[in-house]
């Protein structure tokens, strides 16, 4: 399969005053296309960090990101912006819509940024809420949807670009374990009809139980490689 | 360059910037403007503080400058264009011209000045004035020849004016209160005072008054009630040979009444009483001003009125359509009565009508230069009343300094408010920056905001402001130079002024948004969410 | 130049009273009693430390209402110094009161100079009358206004003089009490130096500056007002900045003698020979006083072409300020109350961010045992904390560079030079920033003392 993140000697220090505090290192990881695979460790393992240099949040100390053929390490800030809106989706653990907008118009922030006309944003949208079953409450504000369906909306608003990626940061850390369900099931959905990348970063075994693969670090290295069986439902299931 | 001119200048500017800014925005600007204006909802009452606070800012600019406004349109409007305005050499204003008769009679052969196509000599079209300032006690009513210093409203006893520091004053006594006894003896009429005061003459007295239904007291001393003059207004007035062709040099009108005769006097009284009263054409500000002086709104023709010591009674031969210009203020009687009367024979003034503005340049040139008889200071009347703006100027300045002083208040204010909101929303702003949002999206945004909020306000305080819009207020205009001439000024809002307000709100809303808004470019998206 | 100045003159010269200073003292007592009365209440450094904390905690915000409040400070006491200016000098007063003798009914007011020996006696005619000490207690004036370039006459180059006894200009004008000491010698100097050498001038230091002359260099004026009427003149002394800045005085003589000189080279007299005095000042010692002196100036057979007026020192300028009547009551009743709202409604906005963004701290604070009015004084003493302190900076601050780096608020009302803020304004800033802190946080610290706990932290949670 093609690799479509390609990590190379990746390491990634920081300096709190005197200290220098190195959070990966010398880091190697490949990611194949449409792969669902969840990133797990203590905290202060570097999970968080790999997955914003992946998702070209932060930049690399030393060492190479390729996501798709694009070499992100090097690319200034604006760049990077610019091929964050069209390569990458983004899942945040505590959602991160804007209160003042309505679930739609959260949805429709991104596409904004693309050369998109009217009705085409319109038919992304929608189909994203479709996609994540909230057609009927689109024009709901966050505050008045529960956390379940504010992370779906988070979903539809990650996913209505088209991005090759998909990241989430503790999706379901901040739901109960019902809703934490359904959207982790919605995620296997996703990856499976749509053929999307996503990287997950949890601590919570069951969450990572439901991707193809787990990776475990551990002070900035991966300790452990685990390959789940392809049914979530069933590893569900069995815990 | 004019004040407003530039005011224009600058609100062009901003419209300009806004329509570069808002189509670049595009579908983004569309949400995010939806987005800004939900949040200001949101925290709806500082909102409303902050509207309130542009509000009186932009109020207290549009009302200033309307009363500028005013003096302008004052001064544009007593000037005819083709008029030339003749004063003695070296005076810088009418009140310190002095023109002898034989130069007023060979300045107006002039053959430039115009004829008078009514007239069947065809007079020049010329208007000789003398223009004195006399200085008038206000009536106040004096009884026995002492004066209370006060004045009684239609309740006969119930004062509405009570002269500052006067002897009532010094009693305690306050306008709306009514006097109830003098020295110890109840008061039911004004007569009753009259009486009163022939009896005692000297000393200190106890006098009653009722103030809310409360009865108080207080000591008068009459001592104090001699012929003090304290109160007083400045009447100007005119003396003019011919009035009908004065009148048509300035082109005023008469509104009621007609002019005053050849022998500017008129008979008045029956019999023995039969007297003379010296005639005199007002205009409409200060017929009204005289009128409140007998409780009526305005002076009627008929009406008497006395001016300074002259033993001779005036009368309102008729009144002139002269508001929005300083003759509104202004006593027009026979030159050769007030000229004596105030110590004036001579002229002050020569007013000439050419055929238009540019020969009134000419005639003003060729006699200022050519003139031999006499030195001359001849201008256009268009030139000498824009130095008459010169007060304007002045006052421009003033309102400058307050304008930008409270602006900075304002600027203040929403800067605090704009620094919260960003604070505030550091989480949607760390978001939007994830989505792909560049910085300085972000900062149109919020700068959009702020924008967003001045325009409101400024709209408010517009509004607030043209409240004013028709109120008149009295004034002085001068050249500066000296000289001066009051006036009454009607203030007016209009188009530049709300354009002067909406830029000042929106400079506000400039100023006070953007350092925020820059701030908030560099808010890093990885910590905002943190 | 003149009619304005004529009446309006009269104004920078009408002393203000002595008493500020005293009001300040009274002020500052009342401040330490509240101070005092602060350190009584129970744990008030708590407080205060807890106050400084919170405003030190949000930097910017405490700056910029702290900014705000001074900048507006500014502009009302600009505007008070101008109201209270007026009123003072309209005010009557009882006791060493001056009087100024006018021509009665016109206005420039012209009198001939015959006039001026008994004037400025108080014309008494019997015995009893009150008789008026002419050299001490009376002066007299004419304006001589003149260019240095009659061709080209701008208002750099054109200067306005009082034509007086030169020894009378300090004991008679006001406003020398704020001269300082070595001003007063110099110009005691000056005055010695006229009085032998009539040529000899005083010119103002703002008039010097435009003028671009020194002390003694030579000028030759030429009359405006007393057209044909040319001067070469020294200038001996310089008059400090502030009211005199502008101004600048000639011995009487000298405009009787060019007067007389004009007559004997044109072989007739100068249009204005017969109205060369303009006012004439006297003190009197109270009102009792003044009101003979009226009547024996206003019944005397002397007085009749023109007639003449007196009136008191007040009188004359309330009559003139008359016109700006409706200007003053707009500052007063317009401008002032918009500020003042203004005010408190920057420190209302700021106030109400603080107690929106520190709900849950308040909560926590309430938790923890603290009653509604203690939350409440910690409110509202941020507010009164940076009304009290930047007002203190705000008058201080317009004080300090108002009257001693710019010598005077120059303001264009009619036509003052300039307005010293008086000392009382001291006390202004911190009572209008404490008033509008007061009425501007009071919503929000009761909004504040009103946060339910168990609302703040369901929403958290």
């Amino acid at each position: 399969m093609i690799p479509i993140v390609r990590v190379t000697n990746l390491t990634k220090s920081f300096s709190r005053g005197s200290e220098k505090i190195q959070v990966l290192d010398n880091l190697v990881l490949e990611v194949p296309k449409g792969q669902f695979l969840a990133l797990m460790g203590p905290s202060g393992s570097g999970k968080t960090t790999l997955l914003n240099l992946i998702a070209g949040l932060d930049s690399p100390t030393s060492g190479s990101i390729v996501v798709g053929d694009q070499e992100i390490g090097a690319m200034s800030e604006s760049q990077l912006a610019r091929w964050r809106t069209r390569h990458v989706g983004f899942i945040f653990q505590f959602y991160h819509l804007l209160p003042v907008l309505t679930a739609y118009e959260n949805v429709e922030l991104p596409l904004l940024l693309l050369p998109l006309s009217a009705s085409e944003r319109k038919r992304q949208v929608l189909t994203a809420l479709d996609l994540v079953g909230l057609s009927d409450r689109m024009s709901h504000r966050p505050g008045q949807l529960s956390g379940g369906q504010q992370q779906r909306v988070g979903i539809a608003r990650a996913m209505v670009t088209d991005p090759d990626l998909i990241v989430a940061d503790e999706p379901t850390g901040d739901l109960d374990s019902k809703s934490a369900e359904e959207i982790l099931n919605l995620l296997v959905e996703l990856k499976r009809s749509l053929e999307k990348t996503i990287i997950m970063v949890t601590h919570d075994p069951k969450a990572a139980l439901y991707a193809e693969r787990v990776l475990h670090l551990e002070k900035g290295r991966l300790v452990q490689e685990v390959f789940n069986p392809p049914s979530p439902r069933l590893a569900g299931s069995i815990a | 360059m004019h004040p407003t001119f530039i005011m224009l200048a600058f609100t062009a500017l901003l419209l300009v910037v806004v329509a570069v800014v808002v189509p670049r925005l595009g579908w983004i600007g569309k949400l995010l403007a939806r987005y800004n204006a939900r949040n200001i909802m949101v925290r709806w009452p500082i909102t409303l503080m902050l509207l309130a606070a542009f509000t009186l800012q932009v109020g207290i600019v549009v009302v200033m400058l309307s009363f500028v406004r005013g003096l302008q349109n004052l001064t544009a409007g007593s000037s005819v264009p083709g008029n030339v305005l003749v004063l003695s050499e070296g005076s810088t204003d009418e009140l310190f011209s002095n023109l002898g008769y034989r130069d007023v009679s060979d300045v107006e052969r002039h053959p430039l000045v115009m004829r008078d196509s009514d007239d069947p000599d065809g007079k020049p079209l010329a208007s000789w004035e003398v223009y004195v300032v006399v200085n008038q006690p206000l009536p106040l009513p004096i009884i026995h020849g002492r004066r209370l210093g006060c004045r009684f409203g239609e309740e006969s006893l119930k004062l509405t004016l009570v002269e500052a520091g006067g002897p009532l004053a010094r009693a305690g006594v306050k306008p709306g209160d009514s006097l109830s006894s003098w020295a110890g003896i109840p008061l039911n009429s004004l007569e009753d005072i009259r009486l009163l005061m022939a009896g005692k003459q000297a000393g200190v007295i106890d006098i009653g008054y009722v103030r809310n239904g409360a009865q108080l007291s207080g000591s008068l001393n009459l001592d104090n009630l001699i012929n003090l003059e304290r109160s007083r207004r400045f009447l100007q007035v005119r003396g003019i040979d011919d009035p009908a062709r004065s009148l048509k040099v300035h082109n005023l009108k008469l509104v009621t009444g007609e002019l005053f005769c050849q022998a500017g006097v008129r008979a008045y009284g029956e019999g023995d009483q039969r007297r003379t009263a010296v005639e005199a054409v007002l205009g409409e500000g200060i017929a009204r001003t005289l009128g409140s002086d007998i409780n009526k709104t305005s002076l009627e023709p008929g009406d008497m009125f006395s001016l300074g010591d002259s033993a001779q009674p005036f009368i309102v031969a008729g009144v002139m359509g002269s508001s929005g210009s300083t003759f509104d203020s202004e006593i027009w009687s026979k030159h050769s009565l007030v000229g004596r009367k105030f110590g004036k024979d001579s002229y002050s003034t020569i007013v000439l009508r050419a055929a238009g503005p540019i020969e009134a340049e000419e005639l003003a040139k060729d006699l200022t230069n050519n003139f031999k008889k006499a030195a001359l200071k001849a201008q256009t009347e268009t030139e000498y009343y824009s130095s008459l703006n010169q007060t304007n100027q002045q006052f421009l300045y003033a309102i400058l300094f307050v304008a930008v002083v409270v602006g900075i208040g304002g600027v203040l204010g929403l800067m605090n408010t704009m620094f919260a909101a960003i604070s505030q929303r550091i989480k949607d702003i760390g978001v939007l920056r994830i989505l792909g949002y560049s910085g300085p999206q972000v900062m149109l945004a919020f700068l959009f905001e702020a924008l967003l909020l001045a325009v409101l306000g400024g709209l408010l305080g517009c509004a607030a402001g043209a409240i004013g819009d028709g109120c008149t207020a009295n004034s002085i205009i001068s050249s500066g130079a000296g000289g001066g001439k009051s006036v009454v000024l009607r203030m007016t809002v209009d188009t530049p002024i709300l354009l002067a307000g909406m830029a000042t709100a929106l400079t506000m809303g400039l100023l006070g948004g953007l350092l925020p808004a820059i701030n908030a470019t560099f808010i890093r998206p990885l910590e905002a969410l943190r | 130049m003149f009619w304005e100045q004529l009446d309006g003159s009269l104004l920078p010269l009408v002393r203000t009273p002595g008493a500020t200073l005293q009001v300040t003292i009274y002020e500052f007592l009342i401040a330490f009693v509240v101070l005092g009365g602060l350190a009584i209440i129970p744990q008030s450094l708590f407080y205060l430390g807890f106050i400084l904390r919170n405003l030190w905690r949000n930097k910017i915000r405490t700056a910029l209402t702290g900014f705000a409040t001074i900048v507006l400070v500014l502009v009302v006491t600009l505007v008070w110094t101008v109201l209270v200016f007026l009123a003072n000098v309209t005010s009557e007063k009882a006791n060493n009161l001056k009087a100024i003798v006018t021509e009665r009914w016109q206005i420039p007011s012209q009198m001939p100079y015959s006039y001026a020996a008994r004037l400025t006696e108080g014309a008494p005619r019997e015995p009893g009358d009150v008789r008026i000490d002419p050299a001490n207690d009376a002066m007299t004036w004419a304006f001589f206004g003149g260019t240095l370039d009659p061709q080209n006459r701008t208002r750099e180059n054109s200067l306005f003089f009082f034509v007086m006894e030169p020894d009378r200009f300090l004991t008679m004008m006001d406003g020398i009490d704020e001269m300082s000491p070595t001003d007063v010698e110099r110009i005691r100097a000056a005055i010695a130096v006229m009085e032998k050498d009539v040529t000899q001038v005083m010119v103002g230091h703002d008039k010097l500056v435009a003028m671009g002359k020194k002390v003694g260099e030579s000028m030759k004026i030429s009359g405006l007002n007393y057209q044909g009427i040319d001067m070469e003149c020294t200038i001996c002394c310089e008059l400090p900045e502030g009211r005199y800045g502008q101004a600048a005085v000639m011995p009487r003589e000298r405009l009787n003698r060019a007067l007389d000189e004009y007559e004997r080279k044109n072989r007739k007299a100068h249009p204005l020979a017969a109205k060369c005095l303009n006012l004439v000042w006297l003190r009197v010692p109270d009102t009792k006083a003044f009101q003979q002196v009226e009547r024996q100036i206003t019944t005397s057979a002397e007085f009749k072409s023109p007639a003449v007026k007196i009136e008191t020192a007040s009188s004359g300028v309330a009559g003139f300020l008359d016109a700006y009547k409706d200007m003053l009551w707009g500052l007063q009743w317009i401008l002032v109350p918009f500020i003042l709202a203004t005010m408190s409604l920057i420190i209302a906005m700021a106030i109400s961010i603080s107690v929106r963004e520190r709900r849950k701290e308040i909560a926590v604070l309430k938790v923890l045992g603290f009653r509604p009015g203690q939350i409440l004084i910690l409110v509202l003493g941020e507010a009164l904390m940076v009304g009290g302190i930047c007002g203190i900076i705000g008058s201080a601050g317009t004080i300090a560079y108002f009257n001693l780096y710019l010598g005077g608020f120059k303001f264009p009302i009619a036509f003052f030079p300039a307005f010293l803020i008086p000392n009382e304004a001291l006390w202004w800033g911190p009572a209008i920033g404490l008033g509008t802190a007061l009425i501007g946080s009071l919503t929000p610290s009761l909004s504040a003392c009103n946060i339910r706990v168990s609302e703040v932290f369901s929403r958290i949670s």
